[in-house]
């Protein structure tokens, strides 16, 4: 039973590395751009929503505001600044990403103090199920539900609508897009901001599970590295199923050896590039 | 005089003068121990095009290497130090080995994912690195007849060791080896065809930067007396790798400029304003904008546009640091 309860958490925590790593894979896909900054955004949304609900604002409320907020400053971050860089080496990319990273995070210890906090779970969704003897938190329960609903509609948004279509044909070759008419600054900055606004959304649902810290967004970027890196850069599918692995892994490791829990995820990475150098599902 | 004597005798230069300038021994030597740090990665980032997000790694296992040798054993503090290099660069062949296999943002990507790998494996091993508290009281022993307890005695040290090393590194990278690694940076494909084992080199590299890296994490345990958690963080890493971009990535006395500003203006400022972290993340920024070529390329242009300094200027084939690339190769 017990291996139940942490394989359904290892799905809860799995989506939502989904949702982190799939905003870093598709802004890569379309601008090459490598996002350093992107933990920083896991972050801020965190963070927004322990301020916002310290003030006493409904959990529900800030949770659709606080990825709104961190997605509007990544879309202003990016069509002031990161647009300027595009055309620079890789290094440069990394460089001023990381600067941005550090800012965030300096700025957060200086609003919000360096110990972190944490965030109660709403009220409606503080209590338990009970499945016979399957016991669990319904806070985790929503945050699966959510986070599946927003993946099929990510989906669609990727492979059903006009913006995806531009999304993955912009991944292949940027100036054929331009050249058929389309406003691909627009597009890119709606991407980078939508990429931005889950990583948000990621650390907002994360926020009453693990509480904030201000070097959460360290881990993350971590995370989402091992996630793309087991997965494939710019692929949807194999952010889900890397995301998945390694919530699940990480998860079932909790109960065998807990310390060791974090250290089998990137030792996973490891035999994966071993293995298999391109990870999973990786084109190149 | 050549560049290379040229910039040796600067790097002495520098160590005669810091303790000219300097109230404090152990900033001084903390300067020059991560100024080897920094030239070990500008090894990696300036002559081979990788950048690593790992050197941290093997910043911190020098440390812990050289703490547990001489706190469990009674070996002599140049078998510490060996030790601690050996534990570097075999740890960075390791990890090299498996990085290269992949290319350009994956690389990088993947270094940062082993540094988090190795802090969370010396976090995990708290019996023996100490977990959060790091490695305390490590002695600091004597050189036969030297003691080493004064913090100038130390420095003395450290800057005997960090012209050695520096020299090292700079025969590193005149020589054939070095010479070959630039090729692998400015195009990889091409060094491959050549018939250059592409792999090796760049592994090689590696190696030698994770001894000198490790060398430097032990120095620094020696000098603090402790062997921290935060030596192996993915903030060590970070500072090397922002050292020696600050710096400039063209050349290994820029490295030295890159660490003794980032040391000094750390200390400066964090005694004003303990986030101090926030304007060097708006100093990266502008450098990658406006200063790419670091404060030694900064120096540089100063220089020719000095009457004097026109003919002294002559671009030489290092000089170009960072290349833009194809196809996201290269870094």
């Amino acid at each position: 039973m017990i291996y139940l309860f942490q394989l359904v958490n290892g799905i809860g925590l799995g989506m939502l590395y989904f949702l982190l790593a799939v905003g870093l894979s598709i802004i890569f896909g379309l601008l090459h751009f490598v996002n350093f900054a992107h933990g920083a955004f896991y972050l801020l949304g965190a963070y927004l929503v322990y301020d916002m609900t310290e003030r006493g604002l409904n959990f529900w409320a800030a949770l659709l505001v606080a990825p709104i907020i961190v997605g509007a400053l990544a879309a202003l971050t990016e069509s002031v600044l990161l647009r300027r860089i595009y055309h620079l080496p890789h290094t440069f990319h990394i460089l001023v990403t990381v600067g941005l990273a550090l800012m965030v995070q300096e700025l957060v210890i200086i609003l919000w103090g360096p110990v972190g906090g944490n965030v109660s779970t709403p009220d409606a969704l503080s209590g338990v199920l009970i499945l016979g003897d399957f016991i669990y938190p319904q806070y985790r329960l929503f945050v699966i539900g959510l986070t599946l609903v927003l993946g099929i509609g990510l989906w669609w948004l990727l492979e059903g609508t006009r913006l995806g279509a531009v999304v993955r044909a912009g991944s292949e070759s940027t100036d054929m897009v331009s050249l058929l008419g389309i406003d691909i600054l627009r597009v890119n900055t709606a991407v980078f901001a939508l990429g931005a606004g889950l990583a948000g959304l990621a650390g907002a649902l994360a926020a009453p599970i693990r509480g904030v810290e201000p070097f959460m967004g360290v881990e993350a970027l971590g995370i989402a590295f091992v996630v793309v890196v087991i997965g494939g850069m710019g692929s949807y599918t194999g952010a889900l199923i890397a995301g998945l692995l390694v919530g699940i892994v990480q998860s079932i490791m909790t109960t065998l050896w807990p310390e060791g829990a974090r250290l089998m995820i990137y030792l996973g990475m490891g035999l994966v590039i071993l293995t298999m150098p391109r990870g999973l599902l990786g084109r190149a | 005089m050549n560049r290379a004597s040229l910039h040796f005798l600067l790097a002495a230069l520098v160590a005669i003068a810091l303790p000219l300038f300097m109230r404090s021994g152990t900033l001084a030597s903390e300067v020059l121990i991560f100024a080897m740090a920094a030239a070990a990665c500008n090894l990696l980032l300036g002559y081979t095009g990788l950048l690593s997000f790992g050197q941290g790694i093997f910043f911190g296992l020098g440390s812990y290497a050289a703490g547990l040798t001489l706190l469990h054993t009674s070996l002599p503090l140049g078998v510490a130090l060996v030790l601690a290099a050996i534990a570097g660069a075999v740890v960075a062949t390791g990890v090299g080995w498996l990085s290269i296999r992949r290319q350009g943002v994956y690389f990088v990507m993947l270094t940062l994912a082993f540094s988090q790998f190795f802090y969370f494996l010396a976090y995990t091993f708290k019996d023996i690195t100490g977990g959060d508290n790091g490695l305390l009281n490590i002695p600091r022993p004597a050189i036969g007849p030297f003691s080493l307890g004064d913090s100038w005695a130390y420095y003395a040290f450290v800057a005997m060791l960090f012209l050695i090393v520096f020299a090292a590194l700079q025969r590193v990278a005149s020589s054939t080896f070095g010479c070959t690694l630039l090729a692998v940076r400015d195009n990889e494909e091409r060094a491959r065809a050549i018939g250059f084992p592409v792999r090796n080199f760049k592994i090689t590299a590696f190696a030698i930067s994770g001894a000198v890296t490790g060398l430097a994490g032990a120095l620094h345990a020696l000098l603090i007396g402790v062997a921290p958690l935060s030596n192996i963080e993915y903030h060590m890493s970070e500072s090397i790798l922002i050292m020696t971009i600050i710096g400039g990535s063209g050349n290994l006395f820029a490295s030295v400029l890159g660490a003794g500003f980032y040391v000094i203006v750390s200390d400066l400022l964090s005694s004003i304003w303990p986030r101090w972290l926030l304007l060097l993340g708006g100093l990266l920024i502008v450098v990658a904008l406006f200063m790419q070529k670091g404060l030694w390329g900064l120096i540089e242009r100063l220089v020719v546009a000095l009457p004097m300094g026109r003919r002294s200027a002559i671009k030489s084939p290092i000089e170009s640091p960072i290349q833009p690339e194809s196809e996201g190769r290269g870094i």
